[in-house]
């Protein structure tokens, strides 16, 4: 029994380190970022070329990870995010086709396939990472084993989250971004840049994002499409958790992992996939502001 | 405001006539593919009618699609020789058989658990009544319980999405009965009053043309009416609508199911036409593929969407001639589509609108102008 809380504790982790990025997007911008998921799999190759191209170990991947993503998300954010404030359900398609353009520049290796061109790494087939061995076999704490990689995810995104609470609630660039999120005409008046304050919040979640994606290649397969079902499983973890609240990301993102795995072992990973779709459908049907939630001023 | 109504009148007309026309420019091969896009183009009407009458955007619509493929093609695939030749009383599927326990009877009734609910699709015409009943039945469940409850905008797309996902995953689990992965292959041809449609005939072409094209009259004609109206005002402003008195979700639920109708017709016509139904249907990336096509023909046009989604697959198959430009065709399309969605929110259809509207400035700089300008938002 314990084993699968904590293996629920790790789809969890991994659930809130992608939920967290949308959220903050979510909540501030009023922008669903369907490219989202693509950072997760950017962050993910990045892992997989830093361990072929630069012979760099896997801890050193997660900060280039995140330097990497945030600068694509700005990017975005300059080009296209940032034309579309107010039109929700346009930022949603927008983004969407980011996503297939993100998708296809790794497929085609940035078109270099065109000419003959072939970076190791890249390209659309299926990639792994080697996690380093300390990172692998168990660790046994008070009697019990815990599978070391899995611990690690717990830990990075314990640490991820607490820096971003940090940020947010300690921070006067982190004042800022909440005041955006309480009333976004109202922290302009006040003399807030909001302009800039969302490219760097844009900037921060697909951050988080590219990390994600790092420890996702620790455990899974890395390929191009890799994104497309992360950006809807964190999706409904924020829509569950309820629309600009940082702890109810958190708290959404452990009940749905749990379920998840809690499911999973009683029948199998397909059935565990659906009951969690089933309570997303379920909540936000009977509670359409999601489980926590507090009022926009 | 009459001379718009006769051009767009005339671009009905025009639409229709060219798909009756088109046989005489080619092959059986070539009509069946075209057939394919003119399922799809019914998809787009749908899209069309609950997006950009009814401001919903449903993200699973797909799922709609889905039941009609997999209603038709449970009968079809009753009727195809192979289940025919099992040597039972009733028809078996031979992946039923392939998967069957040892010792289990070669019977629908019994060969295993659930096979029972595949038994009144023996008959033909019940696979055709659920495959338009059974969307509309979910669609009125479904609308009725999210419109009263006055969830609205992106959470709409967000359950209709999970929704979808949902039902993809149960079908992919119930592999006995729905063949998993692999959908409802090798299957038996639609029968109707001595017709067979042979899906490389010219029958099922103009099977589908007449789909379309009434699909197309009676959205158009659904359009102009009161309730219509209601509806837009409703995508305007929900809050006035319901203070001026009007049951808001019953309009809503309407739209819905009708567009969900659409959609399971359609799913029943592609059966036809390509002979297979699959989980792939109810994809993520094929429901918000639909929405593509709507978005660049035009949300708020019913011609503009059906004409986008015909368009971008026909260009689709040029282009996928060449192997190498596969691939780089869905970078292009996504290209496209961020593009629409930043510079021509009202795709190709609101593009004609706005040439007409010039047009008829040039002609007349009166009042009618600004009324047919007016106008031009939903058509």
């Amino acid at each position: 029994m314990f084993d699968v809380i904590f293996i629920g504790l790790s789809l969890s982790s991994i659930l809130l380190l992608v939920a967290l990025g949308l959220a903050i997007t979510y909540g501030a911008m009023g922008v669903i970022n369907m490219a989202h998921g693509e950072m997760v799999m950017i962050g993910a190759y990045v892992a997989v070329l830093s361990s072929i191209w630069l012979g760099a170990n896997f801890l050193l991947a997660i900060p280039i990870a995140f330097v990497v993503t945030a600068l694509l998300g700005l990017l975005i954010e300059r080009l296209v995010v940032r034309r579309l404030y107010g039109r929700l359900l346009d930022t949603l398609l927008a983004t969407w086709g980011i996503s297939i353009l993100i998708q296809q520049a790794v497929r085609l290796e940035f078109g270099l396939t065109f000419f003959g061109i072939h970076i190791d790494g890249l390209g659309p087939g299926l990639q792994n990472v080697t996690v380093p061995a300390y990172l692998q076999g168990t660790v046994s704490v008070a009697g019990l084993e815990f599978n070391g990689y899995r611990a690690f995810i717990i830990g990075v995104t314990l640490a991820l989250t607490a820096l971003t609470w940090l940020i947010l609630y300690r921070t006067s660039a982190g004042v800022q971004v909440r005041a955006i999120i309480r009333n976004p005409k109202m922290a302009a008046a006040c003399g807030i840049d909001v302009k800039r304050v969302n490219a760097l919040t844009f900037a921060f979640g697909s951050g988080l994002a590219g990390v994600a994606g790092v420890m996702m290649s620790g455990f899974k397969t890395v390929f191009p499409d890799m994104g497309a079902t992360m950006v809807v499983d964190g999706f409904m973890v924020v829509v569950t958790g309820g629309v600009g609240s940082i702890f109810g990301t958190i708290l959404s993102s452990g009940l749905l992992g749990e379920i998840n795995a809690l499911v999973a072992i009683g029948t199998n990973d397909i059935i565990a996939r659906a009951v969690v779709f089933a309570v997303v459908i379920g909540v936000i049907l009977f509670r359409p502001n999601g489980l926590f939630s507090y009022k926009g001023r | 405001m009459a001379l718009e109504r006769k051009i767009q009148l005339a671009a009905y007309g025009l639409f229709i006539a060219a798909l009756f026309l088109a046989p005489a420019f080619g092959d059986e091969f070539w009509l069946n593919r075209i057939a394919k896009y003119l399922v799809y183009g019914m998809l787009g009407v749908a899209i069309a009618l609950t997006w950009g009458y009814a401001g919903i955007l449903n993200l699973g619509q797909g799922l709609f699609f889905g039941m009609g493929a997999y209603m038709l093609a449970m009968s079809l695939k009753l009727s195809s020789p192979t289940s025919l030749a099992q040597g039972s009383d009733t028809p078996v599927p031979d992946f039923m058989l392939w998967n069957a326990e040892p010792g289990a009877p070669t019977d629908l009734c019994c060969i295993n658990k659930g096979s029972v609910l595949w038994l009144p699709f023996q008959h033909q015409w019940f696979g055709l009544a659920m495959g338009i009943v059974l969307p509309v039945v979910i669609a009125g469940v479904l609308g009725a319980i999210i419109f009263r409850k006055r969830i609205s905008g992106v959470f709409v797309s967000i359950i209709t999405l999970a929704l979808v996902l949902l039902v993809r995953l149960v079908l992919v689990d119930a592999q006995p009965i729905t063949n998993g992965f692999n959908g409802l292959t090798d299957l038996g041809w639609l029968t109707i009053g001595g017709i067979e449609f042979d899906p490389y005939s010219r029958a099922t072409y103009y099977l589908c043309a007449a789909s379309l094209s009434l699909t197309l009259i009676a959205a158009r004609l659904l359009a102009d009416t009161r309730a219509s109206l209601i509806l837009q005002a409703i995508r305007d402003d929900q809050l006035r609508a319901r203070y001026l008195g009007f049951d808001v979700p019953v309009y809503q639920t309407f739209f819905f199911v009708v567009s969900a109708a659409i959609a399971g017709y359609a799913g029943m016509l592609y059966v036809v036409v390509t002979e297979f139904a699959s989980p792939t249907f109810m994809d993520l990336s094929f429901s918000v593929t639909m929405v593509v096509w709507a978005a660049v023909g035009g949300r708020s046009s019913l011609l503009g969407a059906c004409i986008g989604a015909i368009l971008i697959n026909m260009i689709e198959a040029q282009v996928s001639e060449t192997e190498a430009l596969v691939e780089a065709w869905k970078a292009i399309i996504g290209l496209i589509f961020v593009l629409v969605v930043l510079f021509m929110p009202r795709g190709l259809g609101g593009l004609a609108h706005s040439l007409v509207a010039r047009f008829q400035r040039d002609e007349q700089p009166s009042v009618s102008a600004t009324a047919g300008a007016a106008r031009s938002e939903t058509a």
